[in-house]
């Protein structure tokens, strides 16, 4: 009787990339340093949240306020929050009234991190907006020279088409553009 | 949380005294190909236990727990690599933990092991803190950073804390119109400081013209106004008195340890009245109108700031600290934290510059290690860092580690012509200010060497 032995293969796609150099410095011989290449998907819910997330493919901004009458918080929060952090109760949705939104403070991004979806220079803003205790961050996507300045009169707009269920389906334009 | 109940404000003190005996430290670079995170961690670990009075082999008998420092699985793109890091020390079957909490990963390590000898559940701690922050490009590298901000709401809007702070800058600017120079100082000075540090990985003399000049990140903020990202390790050993006479003749007390929180998104931050520190009353902001703590201070350090001060019985850190080590990841976030901490009332800590105070010679010089702009953020590290050169400070050792032309050598690196000693005259305390995200979480240390 033989003893029939199975064999264990490397499968296909194990690609090897030994670097020469990094971030411009030549690597000594002696060292190995190879590329471990990356893909991965997440799978990441909004769970409660998931409503400001379709609101914004609906044009509305929605945010959350407590209504507990023993809580003395009733500002709104923009991001919401589905419970209210000083009494733990869950709160209401409200549409967010934007009239009167204005820059509070600004940054154009020369140099982002990898994974930025937006076209640089891209001017960062943080919003201020009436009955919210919060700074909304988001980014200007028209701006001329000199804009964002501080305390410059803006308003929402929304990804309508295809939007991508991200914060990026939100931004801000001068309150007095078409 | 923007009310304080008594127990919010709970002063904390230690059951018994903890001393830190030993530090050591490897060199930060941007890209460190010739060892892995476990030869670096052993490297730092061997100069602090060389730098007592017993072997390798006595300290092992000696040790009761191990805490981990590292900020980011991601970056070594190992998780639990502190067991292999512990494997690799031959610790066990001692044990260890890992503290995480982001840029403050440091401060908050080494505030865990001192927690944890005052209560007497431990003699003998060393506190491993690294971060191999070269497997990724720079870009990947800040994207990862990044994920420490809310990926839901702030993430995807840059992917880069530069970005984050530059907001917190211009509104700075807006609100308390300090000289754009003054910002570029703190930037000047830490790099000038980091050429005297055979650690360094950035070090330079730069014109206040050369930094305003420089390519910008994300506007206001200018390269060499941003930390460096690096790779390296440091360790701090921690002990009880009865002990720390055993490891050294000259051990370091901690007279004071703080922490404090706050949201990780900076938008959250519900505006809420002062809290005073002891050199501050009301008065000091009365007529005050602008937010606080807004986008210019950090509720987080100055929660911190107030623990540790009162715990050690400081009512005016300038008079009674001899030196200190803040965060600098950005020139805006130092001058933040000079408000936060009390070095000068909010809106004022311009003048802790201008005045000269935060110089060699000033009366409380400030990140003379280099800081993060100049020397290193190997991030898990970072916090032991600060505290391994205040101790070498207040021991009056300064001149023994960073003049040692062996030291510089083993760097690879030759020692300036031009070498200044950094060592603070007679420095008896100084404070280490570990702070994470935009002032997610910041711990305050103090020590004190003894006269």
């Amino acid at each position: 009787m033989t003893n029939q032995r199975q064999e264990v293969k490397m499968l296909q796609g194990l690609e090897t990339i030994l670097l020469k150099e990094n971030f411009g410095e030549a690597i000594p011989e002696e060292y190995i340093v190879r590329e471990n290449p990356r893909t991965i998907v997440h799978r990441h819910t909004y769970g409660g949240l998931s409503r400001f997330f379709g609101g914004l493919a609906e044009s509305v901004l929605w945010g959350t306020v407590c209504l507990n009458q023993n809580c003395k918080w009733s500002d709104i929060w923009l991001p919401p929050r589905v419970h209210c952090p000083d009494c733990w109760e869950a709160m209401e949705w409200v549409p967010i009234d934007a009239r009167g939104a204005k820059v509070y403070t600004h940054s154009t991004i020369n140099l982002p991190g990898a994974g930025f979806m937006l076209t640089t220079p891209c001017p960062l803003i943080s919003v201020e907006i009436r009955g919210v205790c919060t700074k909304f961050m988001s980014y200007l996507s028209k701006f001329g020279e000199n804009e964002p300045y501080i305390g410059m009169p803006v308003k929402p707009v929304f990804q309508k088409d295809n939007p991508t269920y991200t914060i990026l389906d939100i931004s801000w334009v001068p309150k007095n553009s078409d | 949380m923007i009310k304080f109940g008594k127990g919010n404000l709970r002063v904390p003190r230690l059951s018994r005294k903890v001393f830190l005996v030993g530090v050591g430290m490897t060199d930060f670079r941007k890209f460190y190909p010739e060892k892995q995170s476990t030869e670096l961690c052993l490297e730092a670990m061997k100069m602090a236990v060389q730098g007592t009075k017993v072997s390798a082999q006595e300290f092992h008998g000696m040790v009761n727990l191990c805490v981990y420092s590292q900020f980011a699985d991601h970056f070594g793109d190992q998780l639990l690599a502190a067991s292999k890091i512990h494997d690799y020390l031959g610790f066990d079957p001692i044990p260890n933990i890992e503290v995480k909490t982001g840029g403050a990963t440091g401060g908050s390590a080494a505030k865990t092991a001192i927690e944890l000898i005052a209560s007497g559940s431990a003699s003998v701690v060393p506190v491993v803190g690294w971060e191999r922050m070269d497997e990724v490009n720079t870009r990947q590298g800040n994207a990862y950073i990044a994920s420490a901000a809310c990926k839901d709401f702030e993430s995807p809007l840059g992917w880069s804390y530069t970005a984050y702070y530059a907001l917190m800058m211009r509104r700075y600017l807006h609100e308390y119109h300090p000289q754009r120079e003054t910002l570029a100082k703190i930037a000047q000075k830490n790099h000038h400081y980091a050429r005297f540090s055979p650690f360094s990985q950035l070090p330079g003399d730069y014109s206040i013209e050369e930094i305003l000049n420089a390519k910008v990140v994300s506007d206001p903020l200018t390269f060499p106004e941003c930390c460096v990202m690096s790779t390296g390790a440091a360790v701090l050993i921690f002990c009880d008195e009865e002990t720390a006479y055993r490891l050294t003749d000259h051990p370091v007390e901690v007279i004071g340890i703080g922490a404090g929180t706050h949201t990780l998104r900076t938008a959250d931050r519900r505006d809420m009245p002062i809290l005073l520190l002891p050199n501050e009353t009301e008065d000091t902001y009365k007529g005050r109108s602008n937010d606080w703590p807004g986008f210019t201070s950090f509720l987080a350090a100055r929660f911190a700031a107030r623990q540790a001060y009162l715990m050690a019985g400081i009512t005016d850190p300038v008079e009674e600290l001899d030196l200190a080590e803040t965060h600098d990841a950005f020139t805006v976030s130092d001058i933040q934290t000079y408000e936060d901490v009390g070095f000068r009332p909010y809106g004022r800590g311009a003048e802790f510059v201008e005045s000269g105070d935060a110089y060699l010679g000033g009366r409380l010089p400030t990140n003379l290690s280099g800081g993060l702009i100049g020397s290193m953020h190997a991030v898990g590290a970072t916090g032991l860092f600060q505290l391994a050169e205040i101790f070498w400070q207040v021991r009056g050792q300064w001149n023994e580690i960073h003049d040692d032309e062996e030291l510089w050598k083993r760097f690879g690196k030759t020692k300036p012509t031009d070498f200044e000693s950094l060592q603070v005259p007679d420095a008896r305390r100084g404070m280490a200010i570990s702070h994470a995200g935009t002032g997610s979480h910041v711990t305050c240390i103090i020590l004190d060497g003894g006269k």
